[in-house]
This record gives C-alpha cells, structure tokens and sequence, in this order.
C-alpha cells in the first residue's frame, strides 16, 4: 500500500512544481520547529486538517505535540488540546508551555470528536490538537467521514491549525498526513528533549494541494 | 422645547412584546374590572375583522373566530415603562412619566439638529424593544403630546405654526369631559380651530372653569413644569409567566427583552454589565439560580444573550417555570493597555461561551488550562480557568528537559509482571505484553504519610519492551500497573 501512496505524493509534488500557477500551498502554515516537516512542507498548514498518524508505541507523537505547543507558545497564540485518552500528562511538561493550552480532558472519542466541533469555530485558538491516540479503533472506524469534512470546513473559515493524532490513517478530510513508525530505544530517556525533538522524522504519507481560488 | 415619546394602547403593547406567538394576530385585550369584561384595545388584525373597543368577549369572539383573548398584566406593563423610560433617558435626563405610556422630555439642552435624529434613535431602540411608539417634539409639553398623538412615526411644531397644527385636530384631543362634550357637539364644534374660533370669554361664561381649562388646552397655552424622575439605579429585571414555561423557546424570548432594555438602561449610565444573575422561579416553590461573569464587561445585546443561550440550552429543571429575574452587575467599561508580547484574546466573549459549551458536553471541572498543584504525588494537576492575558513566555524554559515525555494512562492498566529478583522480565496488560529488554529502576517514592487518606507510597520501573515501546511500570499496595508511556 505504501508503494503506491508514495508515487501520488511524489507525482502530486512534481505536479505542483510544473504547474505553480493552477496549484499552490497554503501560505500560512505553523512553524512547528521539527526541521524534517518544516522544510518539507513548511510547516503544518493554517485552515485545514493535519493528521499524524503515530503507527508504533514510542514513536514521538508527544513529543511532537509538545513541538507544537511550544511553537503557538513563541507566536503567542492559544492552544485547545482535545484529550480523547485523557492522557496528557502536564508534569512532564515546563509549566510556562502550557499557560496557553485549553485541555478539554474527554472521557471518549465521541466526547472530543464534539468538543473539537466546538473549538474548532474559535478564532481564539490558533492550534486545535485533538489526540485520539488511546480511543477505542471500532469508535473511530464508525466515525462517518462527512464529520471529518465539517470540520475541515469549519478550520477553512477560521485559519487555525487542527492536528489530528491518530494510532492509524483515520482522516478522509486530511490535507497532510504524517506518519511516525520508529519507536524510540531505551537510551533516548537520558537525551536532551530538544534534541530528540529535533530529530523527530515523519514520513509524510499525504500533501493535499490548496487550489488556488480565482478572485 | 418638550418632546413625548407615545406608546398607543400601552397595556395591549406589553402583553403583545412578551408573547412571540401572538405576533401578526387578532388579539384583543379585555378589562376584566368591568362586568362583563368588555375590550379596551385591539390589534389592527382583529380591527379588521370588525372587532371594536366596549365589545363583550362573546361578541369579540363572533365576530372573529380566531382571536386571542388577553387580560391587562401589571407585571408586564411595568417591564413595558421601563423600557419606555430607558428609551427616553436616551434621549435625555430630565424625563417625566406623564402616563402610562407617555415619557415627557425637557430637551432644551439638546442642539436643535440632534432633537428629531435623537428621537428617531429612541423610536428605534423602542421598536428593538417591541414597543410601537410615536414621538412628537414642540415648545410645550400639551403640544408635544398632541404632536406625537398625531405623528405617524415622529412630528415636530415649529414655534409659530402651533394654530395651523391644531385646527384641524378633533376636539377629542383636548380630552373634554363627556358632557362638556356632548354640549359642544350641540353646537357644532367638532375641532380644537373651531372651539379656538370662539371667544374665550364666551366659553368661559358657558361653561365655566371646566370650558376654560379645555379652550387653553385647544389653543395650546398650557404649560407645566414636569414632574422629573430619576433614572434606574439598579439594573434588573423580573416578571411572573403569565403560562408556565416548560420549553426554552418562550423563556429565550423574554430574557431577550430583558437584556435589550437593560443593556439600554446601563448604555445610558455608562456602565456596561460585569455579571449577570439569572433566577429561575419553578412551579413547585423551588428557585434556581445562577451567577455568569463575563470575561469583559459589555453592553452588547448579542455577548449578553448568548451567555444565558448556551447554559440554557443544557439546563434541566425539575419543574415548569413560573417567573424569570435577569440582573446586571454594572462595571466600568474595559480600558486597559497590554504589554507588548502580552497576547489577549481576539474573541473574548465567544472564547467564554466555546469554554461553556465545551464544559457542558465534557463535563464541569475536565475543560480548563492544566497548572501543577504544589505537591510531590503523581499526576497532582489542577484545572484553572484559562487567562485572558497569556503572557510572555520565558525563554530557555525546556532545556533540562531529558527523555520523551510520558503519556499517561488514566486510570494506570493492571498488570501481570514476571519478576527476576526484584526487577521486572516480562509484562502483561490486555493492550500490551513482553518480554523487558530493558529497564531502569526502581524508582522509589512515598508521601503525605501523615495523612491515612492520602497517603501513597509506590516503586517506578522503566522499561522497554520487545517489541518496541518504553514504559513507566509501577507498584503499589494494589499491585503492579503500566502507568504510561513515553512517547
């Protein structure tokens, strides 16, 4: 299945640079400070849908969540992070990262999925994170795609960021999809978060172009 | 120079304005003093279908089979007066309540162009508040009052042109007495021109005192100081349902009339609302209550009703609703400077209501920005409410940071462990099992000893799996659980 999803995204990017004019990225996108998405895709895109998609246990999805929030933190915007699993674990994190972050604490999938209807309407926030990482994989299965394209409708209109971090490929509506599957080893408990951080390497599964809109 | 504000048939008015359903139909208002009752007042659907005042309710009712049939309610033609008063302390401070539904005006110290667009405002801000007013403006209180009587919407006598003005008004206007009247129309007169067209004297002679009075009141020489009132100090409002409420459409439908006339009222005392009080009073003698603080001070109507929308909206009550109370704590409107890497909120109020719509599907107490308590426990976090100034942040905050973050599982999953020694070599949980590659540990913690209801004591291990994956395994008195994972 790879084999093939990685000739779309090549073909798609070769068709972005033949034709730059009928096609174009989003110019506002969050920095996130992960030089492996940064400088392929320059960021995560502003008013549409990312989805990171975190295949093996260890792989760095918190660690790339922390990437984010400590990257609105430095422009000064607001961060909802919508909890499907409960899961986020403030101690583990410098308090002064999350003097910004809204934390919905949501019980299940169908909870934060309604939560993120909510949040995602805000022009408050400038990222919503929904992690859905520990929700139940039949609650997800069921949830109909139409959803996943309200909400990209509703981030279109408000500008914001809305990263999706899913344990498998889970949003139709996903304008990038990226795939972390290396678990981390023992040893990366002694290294310095930054640097981990730092050499985080998604795959990047999709890149959705943004049509130009005439007008 | 005096102007009135004129609300026509003031009583059918304010039971018309709180009551959404009866709007566009024939509904006529009874004086259930009388016997029998007999209708005062009509709308003009029912007018047209030849309903008329001192008609009978049978009689009212065979002639137009739909009507409505409504009885005054003093609670709310009193809601009714204030919101007329609100409207005239718009347009200035020295107001008298001449009527019911009849506000006079001293504006002598408005500038003589701002007089009628004052009044124009004012009839709008009436028609918000579901009231069809007329405004008349002229150089004595009678005048105005016989200005605004006439207006189709608002009408202004010129100094000088007050003869023309009342020639032709019906001698009604001047209010004689039934038989003064009646002695009148003997002799023909059917206008205030025509009983001015007759020598005071003469009249006076004829009738006396009483025909005095009404020849000065026709030719518009009366005048009177007015009887000042003092705006509101509090800002509240309450009315008693005249039908229990059981859905939220008709309860929306009044605290919707409550905000417009009290966003009105603080607008005019340079106040804006700091907080609102909603009191619910049930059918079976309970009351429910509820204080909103709004995250800015405001006097928009929208912010104000869209605070109560959204807690209503998810609000049971055991019983029907029998009466609503809305007050407004006054503040001084928001003036403040930030810092310059200080980020407040774009959206302040709607930040507020996506907080409250959030809650109500989570739950209270799970939607807040997470602070650590002061305390060494695990997972000792608090949920506080999210400011609305962040400030800046502070730079080199992560670098001692080591080792990926954990994820916690809440609650930590029971596991079964193999132990080699004391140390962990295999793990199983429902979601996760293996062999340990790896560990470190133990790492041991205890607390709050003296405290038996919140004391803890546990041992941390960490481990790496075989099959990829590092863990925080812990034991406690329970035994051993897989409380998180680093990721």
């Amino acid at each position: 299945m790879s084999a093939p999803r990685e000739t779309l995204s090549s073909l798609r990017q070769l068709l972005a640079e033949r034709f730059p004019v009928g096609t174009t990225t989003s110019a506002a996108s969050l920095a996130t400070g992960v030089p492996a998405i940064d400088e392929a895709l320059g960021g995560l895109p502003a008013g549409a849908v990312s989805e990171i998609v975190c295949a093996t246990p260890s792989c760095g999805g918190q660690l790339l969540l922390g990437a984010l929030l400590r990257a609105v933190r430095r422009e000064r915007g607001r961060v909802a992070l919508v909890d499907a699993g409960d899961s986020f674990d403030p101690q583990s994190w410098p308090d002064d990262w999350l003097r910004h972050v809204v934390w919905a604490r949501c019980p299940d999938a169908a909870t934060a999925l309604r939560a993120t209807d909510i949040l995602a309407r805000d022009a408050n926030f400038q990222l919503v994170a929904l992690d859905l990482r520990l929700a139940d994989a039949k609650e997800l299965r069921r949830t109909p795609a139409p959803f996943w394209y309200r909400l990209q409708r509703a981030v279109e209109a408000g500008g914001l960021v809305l990263a999706v971090f899913t344990p498998f490929m889970t949003v139709p509506s996903a304008r990038v999809r990226l795939e972390l599957n290396r678990p981390h080893p023992f040893a990366a408990l002694a290294d310095p978060r930054e640097a981990l951080a730092h050499a985080l390497a998604p795959q990047v599964q999709r890149q959705r172009m943004n049509a130009t809109r005439a007008g | 120079m005096f102007a009135v504000l004129h609300v026509s048939d003031f009583s059918l008015q304010a039971v018309l304005r709180l009551e959404r359903e009866l709007a566009g139909r024939a509904v006529a208002l009874l004086d259930d003093r009388l016997r029998p009752p007999v209708v005062v007042a009509c709308t003009r659907e029912a007018a047209q279908a030849g309903v008329e005042p001192g008609q009978t309710a049978p009689q009212a009712m065979a002639r137009c089979a739909t009507i409505q049939l409504r009885t005054p309610q003093p609670a709310a033609e009193e809601e009714a007066k204030a919101g007329l008063w609100a409207a005239a302390f718009s347009v200035s401070p020295q107001v008298e309540a001449t009527a019911p539904g009849v506000c006079t005006l001293q504006v002598g110290g408005l500038a003589g162009d701002r007089r009628e667009p004052a009044l124009a405002e004012a009839l709008g801000q009436l028609e918000r508040l579901g009231l069809c007013a007329t405004a008349g403006l002229a150089a004595t209180p009678l005048l105005a009052l016989y200005a605004a009587r006439a207006a189709e919407r608002c009408r202004c006598i010129v100094p000088g042109a007050e003869a023309e003005f009342l020639r032709d008004l019906p001698l009604a206007t001047a209010e004689p007495s039934a038989p003064v009247a009646a002695i009148l129309a003997g002799w023909g007169v059917q206008t205030l021109g025509d009983l001015t067209a007759l020598a005071k004297a003469d009249v006076v002679q004829r009738l006396g005192p009483e025909g005095m009075a009404l020849w000065e009141r026709a030719a518009g020489e009366t005048t009177r100081p007015l009887k000042l009132i003092a705006p509101p100090d509090t800002f509240a409002a309450e009315l008693e349902l005249e039908h229990e409420v059981e859905t939220l459409e008709p309860l929306l439908f009044v605290l919707r009339r409550f905000i417009d006339r009290l966003a009105l009222e603080l607008r005019n005392a340079g106040q804006a609302a700091g907080a609102l009080t909603l009191g619910l009073m049930l059918s079976d003698e309970t009351c429910y209550a509820r204080e909103f603080r709004l995250p800015e001070p405001t006097t928009k109507e929208d912010v104000l009703f869209r605070v109560l929308h959204t807690h209503l909206e998810t609000l049971h009550t055991a019983a029907t609703i029998c009466g609503v109370r809305l007050e407004c704590r006054p503040a001084r409107p928001l003036e403040r400077q930030q810092g310059l890497f200080e980020s407040e909120l774009r959206d302040p109020h709607g930040f507020a209501e996506t907080l409250a719509r959030v809650s109500a599907v989570v739950g209270p107490q799970r939607v807040g920005t997470p602070v650590a308590e002061d305390s060494h426990r695990p997972d000792a976090i608090s949920l506080a409410e999210p400011p609305a100034v962040v400030p800046a942040g502070r730079s080199g905050t992560g670098a001692g940071w080591r080792g990926p973050p954990l994820r916690r599982y809440r609650p930590p999953r029971p596991a079964t462990v193999e132990l080699e020694g004391a140390a962990p070599v295999y793990v199983w949980t429902p979601a996760v099992a293996g062999s340990v590659n790896t560990r470190r540990g133990p790492w041991r913690g205890s607390g709050e000893w003296w405290d038996a209801g919140r004391r803890w004591q546990r041992v941390e291990w960490d481990v790496e799996l075989e099959g990829g994956g590092v863990y925080r395994l812990l034991r406690t008195t329970q035994g051993w659980f897989l409380e998180g994972e680093y990721d």
